[in-house]
């Protein structure tokens, strides 16, 4: 593979940091645009990777018990695992998606020299690993220093305490596993990405939704309401554990259907924003939405996983709570409490990853968006009008993704559990908290993008 | 921008100053040389101006200081709005945006359109940021779309019109401000020779004098196309950040005839 020497030879050229090139170098990265852009992907890493260490520590001590209920637990250790696995693999790709775009000057001019694509894949490949390996280190060292405060954790009526160790060669194997992700989801990433001479651009691809796909959303949800209806048959029939695999499968119905309808929904909403927009603002927000509906809801289609884990931890939480006042014994309270405590503690995990996958696609949107920036600037649009556009979009794409996945959630469970259960004050509560937290932090994520515009417009000449 | 007046050159008796630029020098902050060094240049109303020279000359660089793009590190301009003269170095970067936005077009290379916008949208927002209502912007918009030849494509996205009809798009929006002064920089670098001839065509006829109901409007184009260069009536010509030449053009013939046409026609009626 020739390719893989070309890229190791001119590995070191992108090694080089934007303040040891020369003055002469006018390609040279705003340092607050490259600054920026280089963090996010490292620190998305150490994130994912403390996050996969702590779970599969903490899932390493469910799996440790074999009694009676033991079974009960892996079960549920396994669907909070699933549940975090999505963002997991949606935060590596981003991070890698965000280290190509933060290429895309030498990449391109790369391409220029005539380098094949294959040797483009390699360096892009290698440098999201490098970023993974920085990411994993500093990453297992967070490890360290939250393991203790994660052990605090009550479940079984007991601390998980000095649990929470595994045996050290666990770290540096997960920690690989993670620049592994890195690698495989870079490569994956660059498949949306188009380098050319001229530059790198997320590769558009023509918004059209077929029938099929709406055809395909409405029989998955109408599939799992079904079988929701028919749940407690299954219980009958295969016990709990048959009952909670058939629960995991129609969430995972859910939203995938839901993934499947979402930038359908979200461009008749931008159709109807945009015939009715009388400034410029929403106008463009509109027209951005409408320009490729997909990247709007991949934007902040992470949220449909927290609002829809969200909207079950709701249920769970109040089931406990309601459950736990009936004479069961008392590892059956404990399993109810540990419910609890696992439905949250998985939120917040889903939460953290979900982070930091929308605040890198917001950069990598930002970086992507930078020549309208400029030619925005240049008209003397008001740098306010430019945010306020791009924030507009975001935050309608926002109202559609989580109000439609947490309807999409109460609909499947709302037969099972009885909507009695989701006006319960805890559940109204959580559901409360959970949209506020997802609200905050896509505005926090906007913020942090908003940040690069400065960069953009002080060096115009990179990007036209 | 109720800045008093202050004196500049003086005014030739046929037009009135509409920009004036003294001592323009810069120096881009990671550069060590130059890109301007000293220039001085007066645009009156109703001319069309050609600034050519070699590439890394400087002459993007000074289309951009005179159009407040960039701040110049050292030198003053004064543009003739119908507000009264602005100082364009005594402005932050949020008061250039608004002079460009207000009493400036562009007509650039990459024609600094909106991909994500409709032909008419890209130019009724022109309207739209000073205040207009969109439907008022909209017919306006449609009504310059016409005018260049564009009607039909309103509705259009860039990626569906081609190089020449986008160029289009750009000057009917530079124009449905009623800017008086247009700036384009390489303008027809991306089209092929008849197109080329065609958008010329339209930005030179954006040109009016000063006697127009309009109140005038002026051209500056960069080019490097000596071809596009000759039909301008004035040729600027910059070497390392300096004039080394400011000749007639061709296109002064042009503008000459006209008036005198115009003038012979008066007298015969
Ligand atoms: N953003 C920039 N940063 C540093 N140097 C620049 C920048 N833009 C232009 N230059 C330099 O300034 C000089 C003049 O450039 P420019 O005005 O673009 O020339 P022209 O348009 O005549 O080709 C050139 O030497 C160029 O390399
Ligand atoms: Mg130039």
């Amino acid at each position: 593979m020739s390719a893989v020497g070309t890229a190791l030879r001119l590995a070191p050229l992108f090694r080089q940091s934007p303040l040891r090139r020369g003055p002469a170098d006018t390609a040279g990265s705003a340092a607050g645009r490259d600054g920026a852009a280089a963090a996010l992907p490292v620190v998305s890493f150490a994130v994912v990777t403390t996050l996969a260490l702590l779970v599969v520590a903490g899932a390493r001590v469910f799996f440790s018990w074999d009694d009676e209920l033991g079974l009960t637990y892996r079960m549920l250790a396994k669907i909070a695992l699933a549940l975090l696995l999505v963002p997991l693999g949606s935060v590596g790709a981003s991070a890698a998606r965000t280290a190509a775009r933060r290429r895309d000057d030498r990449l391109a001019s790369l391409r220029l020299l005539g380098a094949t694509s294959g040797t483009l894949t390699v360096l892009t490949v290698l440098e999201a690993a490098a970023m993974a390996v920085v990411g994993a280190l500093a990453g297992s060292v967070l490890y360290l220093a939250l393991a203790p405060v994660v052990g605090l954790l009550h479940f079984r009526g007991a601390a998980l305490g000095a649990q929470m160790w595994m045996p050290w060669w666990w770290i540096p194997l997960i920690a690989a596993a993670v620049v592994l992700l890195g690698a495989v989801s870079a490569l994956a990433g660059l498949r949306a990405v188009a380098v050319t001479p001229l530059g790198v651009r997320t590769r558009q691809r023509p918004a059209r939704t077929h029938w099929a796909r709406i055809a395909a959303a409405v029989g998955l949800a109408a599939g799992a309401v079904v079988v929701l209806q028919i749940l407690p048959a299954f219980a009958e029939l295969g016990g709990v554990l048959v009952m909670i695999a058939v629960l995991g499968a129609a969430f995972g119905a859910g939203l995938l259907a839901l993934d499947l309808i979402g930038p359908w929904v979200l461009r008749v909403a931008a159709g109807i924003k945009h015939r009715r927009a009388r400034d410029v603002t929403r106008l463009i927000a509109a027209r951005t939405i409408l320009d490729d509906p997909k990247a709007a809801w991949r934007q902040v289609g992470g949220l449909a996983v927290t609002s829809f884990v969200g909207v079950f931890a709701a249920g769970g939480l109040a089931f406990s709570r309601l459950a736990a006042s009936d004479d069961l014994d008392s590892a059956e309270q404990y399993l109810l409490q540990d419910i609890a405590t696992g439905v949250l503690v998985t939120l917040a995990g889903s939460f953290v990853m979900v982070a930091c996958s929308i605040g890198l696609n917001q950069a990598a949107a930002t970086l992507d968006r930078a020549e309208v920036l400029v030619s925005m600037d240049r008209l003397g649009m008001p740098r306010r009008t430019m945010t306020d556009a791009a924030r507009t979009a975001v935050m309608s794409a926002l109202w559609v993704v989580s109000g439609g996945s947490a309807l999409c959630a109460v609909l499947l469970l709302a037969p099972l559990l009885g909507i009695a259960l989701f006006v319960q004050p805890l559940a109204i509560v959580t559901v409360a908290a959970v949209f506020a937290a997802g609200f905050l932090l896509v505005r926090g994520a906007l913020l942090l993008a908003s940040r690069l515009v400065p960069g953009i417009l002080a060096r115009p000449e990179r990007v036209l | 921008m109720t800045a008093p007046a202050r004196p500049t050159a003086p005014a030739r008796p046929t037009a009135p100053a509409l920009l004036t630029a003294q001592g323009l020098s810069h120096t881009y902050p990671d550069s060590s040389t130059p890109a301007l060094r000293g220039v001085d240049l007066r645009i009156d109303v109703g001319e069309s101006v050609a600034i050519m020279g070699a590439s890394g000359s400087g002459k993007s660089t000074l289309l951009h200081a005179l159009a407040g793009i960039i701040a110049p590190s050292a030198g003053s301009i004064v543009l003739n709005t119908p507000a009264g003269p602005i100082r364009m170095e005594e402005l932050n970067e949020n008061q250039r945006a608004s002079v460009r936005r207000r009493d400036l077009g562009f007509v650039f290379q990459q024609g600094l359109l909106l991909h994500e916008l409709s032909a008419l949208e890209n130019v009724a927002v022109a309207l739209m940021l000073g205040g207009t209502p969109r439907p008022e912007a909209e017919l306006a918009a449609a009504q310059w779309l016409a005018r260049l030849g564009l009607a039909g494509l309103e509705q259009r996205r860039l990626g569906e019109l081609s190089g020449g009809q986008a160029q289009r798009v750009a000057i009917a929006r530079a124009q449905v401000t009623g800017a008086r002064l247009i700036f384009a920089d390489e303008p027809t670098g991306a089209l092929d020779s008849t197109t080329s001839a065609e958008v010329l065509d339209l930005l030179l006829d954006s040109v009016e004098p000063s006697d127009a109901r309009s109140g005038g409007r002026s051209l500056v184009v960069v080019t490097h196309d000596r071809a596009v260069a000759e039909r301008c009536a004035r040729l600027v010509t910059l070497s390392d950040g300096r004039i080394v030449s400011d000749e007639v053009g061709r296109g002064a013939d042009r503008t000459a005839d006209a008036a005198a046409g115009a003038q012979t026609a008066g007298e015969r009626a």
